[in-house]
């Protein structure tokens, strides 16, 4: 604990809303920057404090302690509280720490994709979807997560609207993005209302007592599930309700798909565990049903028609995102599972996997930036072209097949066993053939990079231009990071199964 | 009768003829062995094997197999060779008619020759 | 330092190496490393192994404990075996000048060593997965035409690999973590997984169609060099984990029965001894599954003969392909005019595989038949009989495709009129020294005794017995004439050119014709549901959208509307689901 004594004492009370208050303020301030370097500035500095504020956190909770923040002083219920416990403070660590990767990364590709003068803007819409995002995992608030929700998805949909200087369609793809979003949060909202109506609160822990006390409640806080399970499917791109999801990933600027992929589904799948296992509860019969037979159903269907889509793709972006929605897929078989293995499974699954596709996307944004590379076709001869980003791209690649010593492997592996404890022999045939499906699309694009020769432009063959260094820092750190994880992946089973023992207090201690 | 010994007379001018012309294109090593190539070896060879197996079932009669099998006799594996053999190769015409297909069947190139 | 390599595990010589060559530029330093190491590492096996067994270079993974070293009388067998066949193929490739050829052929009989040095089953797992990664680069210097062929060979040994992970998983979880690799059985949790596994390294029947389509597409060293080991390595797994399982006996002697008829009618010679390959895999697997201590002697000793004499037969076709450029037997004949030397070893190996007297099969081969015959003696079953039986018919098998066949209609048969040169020095002295050691290893003096000294158990048995010799002799006299008869009468068949079909038909056409057609089923169900969704959008929502969504970008993605309705549609269906649950 003696990294904690390094930050100063108003930070270790104060740290839960400081975390969303200073992205909040800094997005406003960046968004009247004339400049686009200080604003730029700005904001890797700022994600770099949120770094630390969420390290500090995750330090804080490591032993299995709650943080309860209330803001402005006015206590829960009546107030908003912020809740920091062993569930969201490893997610709010991974939402900062990307974002901070992230506008490093951005630095050079900003200036190749978004027009002059709405890079500004742009940083502004950045902090404020990191403080939403951040805010809506922060917070122990049912309406306040709506507001965040809001906050993170409107500036998102800006953010996917800012490719169109790169890619038309980015317009198109946000216009779908926001339809959907909407009717997700409408959803969301519903389920919301409904949930009031029934229990009289917004706080989540409040509600969780309540609906406890009436067993479950009645027609109303089920339909309250119902419509909370669709709304949060949507945000998370739970198979049939990932349609926005790969026009979002594929047109957006590489910077914005890179931080979407890791961290938007994440949180959403976050409040997904954190409405199914703490506001309601498995030992409610329909909750039950529905995380058993929806949530692991749609997810196998999803790790297997995502995959097969991927496959089918000739646009490598939307290659990985349908494989985003088929790794959606395992984690939600993780949390279908509903033992503590499959719940932990799952969770280092969903940070294992942010890592993974951060660093392929980060590549993929190189490919771009270096070559303009968007057809698997373009692929050919790129492992001569541009060796240490395709390295990185290899690596990441293998990490999300699942070969041993990668971050894949560690979690899917867990996946597998959680599977067998429980007796769910399909679902183990399934994750092998959806890996086998992964191999595939991964296969096929490292066999044009490393078998081809690369295309020649006037009878010359294309020289070699890597990638710079801003992009492969934080490019490499993710690859490295996952094969350090698949190497040894003790800190974050530990927080994964902290997660886990949050989501089912009492079975995590007597299953390990 | 004496149509048929010109017609070997000729035949075996006919390979005397092409083993000096092979003589010179041959490996040195493979020129004592020439005759191999001759069909009058080819069609006698038939030989070889039939006294080798008149040999070895005299001889299964002088050592009768120490473990036997039901069916064992002391011509069993001679019996069982010829036909095995005949089997397979008699197999091999409706084998061929079903299951042959052009060379380029999988649409990947014939690999060599 | 030399007690530190008595603890390592003789196969990383050979990956070390491997590494090394893929950085070397220099060829001369290359093809001495790939001749040397095998040496050495025999060497290192001798030091290491005395007389007991030797387990050692525990490595602790997290909580799991590898053995990478485990040393005993069987795998004693299949590490000195590999070291041999690594010399052999090192001189046979020696005229090739291919870093990756030599850096993934090095790595890839190490994983061999490795996997049959290693003592639990993860351990097996990793090398299993290397042989398969580093092995696969061997068939793709095959040409283009090996492209695809490669990547059907890594699908299927990834598969295998997997399958072997889950198996061993499910086994060792079971076993309270522990992960020794001793004797599985079939009835052991996860033993049947892993006996898949095992078996499609191995070939058994339907799971045998990547040996016959890698193999012949390989290159000339490559296929030499992979003939030798994978399937070896997964004897060596059977026998380590199966030995003694009936179902083996019956697999083992479909699998030497079945590729006797897709030989008897294949043209590409390479394929026809790779189908010859998948037939003594079936001898030996028949052996694994009697598991008698003669059958297991016969095993072990079976591998040995075979590697050398499947290795001699590889390498005459490959130097035939080397100087003609082809294997398919309609387009060779009467090579004996210009390759007499390798004439000559290709009959050896093709003698030693049909069990000649004084050839190497004989001694091995009649050990896993005798021990057949005896277990059928015992127990008077029928079926046992029948083993037999079909044990007997393949001999004469072996004897069409590999000990007539493939000599007769490359050497022999109508000329071709080709006039090559013989093969490269190097190709001549691995085909002798390996011609020699088929004789060697049958020697009645000295020769059949040394390599019985080397088989894991102490059994007696006496392969020059005056019976044994007479009824061998009358069995393949009586193919030869059978083989005599027919081509005078004119029922031998031609060679024809043709691609024959076996299993493998299932997923190279049907599957992907399967495939194929769901893709265009789902092109036009996607095209024709995003119709259908536009026209119940149209009234209300129809020219909203189109405000929005310019028509070009439409087909590209789904559109939103249409997600709507999925939205609400699955609204529906959580609610069912809850209903459901409550009610």
């Amino acid at each position: 604990m003696s990294l904690i004594s390094f930050f100063p004492d108003w930070m270790l009370t104060h740290g839960a809303a400081f975390l969303v208050v200073v992205p909040l303020i800094a997005g406003a301030i960046a968004a009247i920057l004339p400049k686009r370097q200080i604003a730029a500035a700005l904001t890797v500095a700022v994600s770099f404090i949120c770094m630390l504020t969420s390290l500090l956190l995750v330090l804080q909770i490591i032993d299995g302690q709650t943080i309860n923040y209330a803001l402005g002083g006015w206590d829960a219920p009546h107030g908003i509280a912020y809740v920091v416990d062993g569930l969201n403070a490893p997610i709010l660590f991974l939402i900062s720490a990307i974002g901070f990767l992230v506008s490093v990364y951005g630095m050079p590709t900003i200036i190749a994709e978004v027009e002059p003068k709405k890079r500004a803007p742009f940083y502004a819409a950045f902090l404020i979807c990191l403080a939403g995002l951040l805010g809506m995992v922060v917070t122990g608030d049912a309406f306040n997560v709506f507001v965040f929700l809001e906050v993170s998805s409107i500036s998102t949909y800006s953010l996917v609207a800012m490719g169109a200087s790169r890619d038309r369609r980015a317009l198109t793809a946000a216009y779908n993005y926001l339809i959907m979003g909407s009717i997700g949060a409408t959803f969301f909202v519903i389920g919301l209302g409904f949930l009031y109506m029934e229990t009289g609160t917004l706080n989540m822990a409040d509600m969780a007592v309540i609906l406890r006390e009436m067993e479950g409640g009645s027609r109303v806080s089920e339909i309250a599930f119902g419509f909370i399970i669709v709304g949060l499917g949507l945000k998370l791109a739970m198979f049939p309700l990932h349609t926005w999801l790969p026009g979002a990933y594929a047109h957006s600027p590489s910077m914005v798909t890179v931080f979407l992929a890791s961290t938007a589904t994440k949180a959403a799948l976050y409040l997904l565990l954190r409405f199914v296992f703490t506001i309601f509860d498995v030992s409610f019969n329909y909750v039950f049903d529905v995380e058993i037979y929806l949530l692991a159903g749609l997810g196998m269907v999803g790790m297997i028609l995502g995959s097969l889509q991927a496959i089918f793709q000739t646009d490598i972006r939307r290659v990985l995102a349908y494989s985003s929605v088929a790794q959606v897929g395992y984690m939600l078989l993780g949390v279908g599972l509903g033992t503590a293995a499959g719940l932990t499974a799952g969770y280092l699954h969903l940070m294992n996997h942010a890592v993974i596709k951060g660093a392929l996307f980060m590549a993929l944004g190189a490919f771009w930036y270096r070559y303009g590379i968007t057809r698997v076709t373009d692929f050919n001869g790129l492992s001569k072209s541009m060796p240490w980003t395709m390295g990185a791209f290899t690596l990441g690649g293998l990490s999300l097949i699942g070969v041993p010593f990668t971050a894949g492997f560690t979690s899917k592996f867990r996946l597998v066993e959680a599977a067998f404890l429980k007796g769910w022999w399909w679902a183990v045939a399934i994750i092998v053939v959806s890996s086998v499906l992964a191999i595939i699309y991964i296969g096929r694009l490292l066999l044009a990079a490393y078998f081809q020769s690369p295309p020649e432009v006037n009878g010359h063959v294309v020289a070699k231009n890597e990638a710079p260094l801003l992009m492969l820092i934080p490019m490499w750190f993710l690859v490295l990071l996952s094969i350090a994880i698949g190497i040894n992946a003790d800190i974050m089973v530990d927080l994964a199964e902290g997660a886990a023992s949050v989501l089912l207090p009492i079975s995590a201690g007597a299953t390990p | 009768m004496a149509k048929q010994k010109s017609k070997m007379a000729k035949a075996k001018l006919s390979d005397e003829a092409r083993e000096a012309k092979e003589r010179v294109e041959a490996h040195p090593m493979a020129v004592p062995f020439l005759w191999l190539g001759r069909k009058s070896v080819q069609d006698n060879f038939i030989f070889l094997p039939l006294i080798g197996l008149i040999i070895t079932i005299v001889l299964g009669l002088v050592f009768p197999p120490e473990h036997e099998a039901p069916w064992d006799f002391f011509a069993s594996w001679a019996v069982i060779g010829f036909c095995a053999y005949s089997a397979v190769v008699f197999s091999a015409e409706p084998l061929f008619k079903l299951l042959a297909r052009d060379e380029n069947y999988y649409g990947e190139g014939s690999d060599n020759g | 330092m030399a007690d530190l390599l008595l603890h390592l595990n003789p196969g990383f010589y050979f990956i070390f190496a491997g590494i090394l060559c893929a950085l070397l530029p220099v060829n001369i330093v290359r093809k001495s490393l790939l001749v040397l190491t095998p040496v050495f590492a025999a060497f290192m096996i001798f030091q290491i192994y005395g007389a007991q067994e030797v387990i050692s270079g525990v490595i602790s993974v997290g909580p799991q404990e590898l053995i990478t070293l485990r040393i005993d009388r069987l795998s004693m067998v299949w590490g000195y075996i590999f070291c041999l066949a690594g010399v052999l193929n090192g001189i046979y490739g020696f005229h090739e000048r291919c870093r990756i050829t030599d850096s993934s052929a090095l790595i890839y009989m190490g994983a061999a060593v490795c996997g049959v040095f290693v003592g639990d089953l993860l351990s097996l797992f990793i090398f299993w997965e290397l042989a398969a990664i580093s092995s696969v680069m061997l068939v793709w210097m095959g040409g283009e035409g090996a492209y695809k062929a490669g990547i059907r060979y890594l699908a299927i040994h990834v598969l295998s690999g997997v399958l072997l992970l889950a198996g061993a998983v499910i086994y060792g979880q079971s076993n309270g973590g522990d992960y020794t690799f001793g004797n599985i059985g079939i009835d052991a949790p996860g033993g049947k997984l892993m006996l898949i596994a095992m078996g499609i390294k191995c070939g058994f029947p339907l799971l045998h169609n990547w040996i016959q389509d890698a193999y012949p597409k390989a290159s000339i060293t490559g296929t030499v060099i992979l003939s030798a080991f994978t399937t070896k390595l997964a004897l060596y797994a059977l026998a380590r984990g199966y030995a003694g399982t009936d179902i083996l006996i019956y697999i083992g002697a479909l699998m030497t029965v079945f590729p006797v008829f897709f030989a008897v009618i294949e043209n590409d010679l390479r394929r026809v001894l790779s189908y010859s390959l998948n037939n003594q895999l079936g001898f030996m697997v028949c052996g694994i599954g009697i598991g008698t201590p003669l059958a297991m002697n016969g095993v072990a000793g079976h591998v040995v003969a075979d590697v050398v004499f499947k290795g001699l037969l590889f390498m005459s076709m490959g130097a035939v392909m080397l100087r003609t450029g082809t294997a398919k037997a309609s387009e060779l004949g009467g090579l004996f005019r210009s390759m007499p030397y390798t004439t000559v070893f290709c009959l050896i190996g093709a003698g030693s595989i049909a069990a000649f007297p004084l050839l190497s099969a004989f001694v091995t081969k009649s050990m896993i038949i005798s021990a057949a015959l005896y277990s059928a003696e015992n127990s008077h079953a029928i079926k046992d009989w029948i083993v037999l039986a079909m044990l007997l018919f393949a001999s004469a098998g072996v004897m069409e495709h590999s000990g007539i066949k493939v000599p007769y209609f490359t050497f022999f048969a109508h000329d071709s009129g080709r006039r090559v040169e013989e093969a490269p020095w190097n190709m001549l002295v691995a085909m002798g020294l390996a011609s020699l050691l088929c004789i060697f290893f049958a020697f009645p003096w000295g020769g059949y005794q040394f390599l019985y000294s080397l088989l894991p158990y102490d059994v007696k048995y006496h392969p020059y017995t005056g019976d044994h010799v007479v009824f061998q002799l009358q069995l393949l006299f009586a193919a030869m004439l059978a083989f005599a008869f027919l081509k005078r009468i004119g029922a031998y068949p031609h060679e024809r050119r043709a691609e024959i079909l076996d299993f493998d038909w299932t997923y190279r056409k049907l599957g992907l014709g399967i495939v194929h057609w769901m893709s265009e089923m789902w092109t036009r169900l996607s095209v024709n549901i995003s119709r259908v969704s536009m026209r119940l959008i149209k009234g209300t929502g129809q020219k909203f959208y189109h405000i929005f969504s310019p028509a070009g970008t439409m087909s590209q993605s789904t559109p939103s509307g249409f997600a709507a309705v999925l939205t609400a549609g699955m609204l529906v269906v959580t609610l069912i689901f809850i209903y459901i649950g409550a009610s």
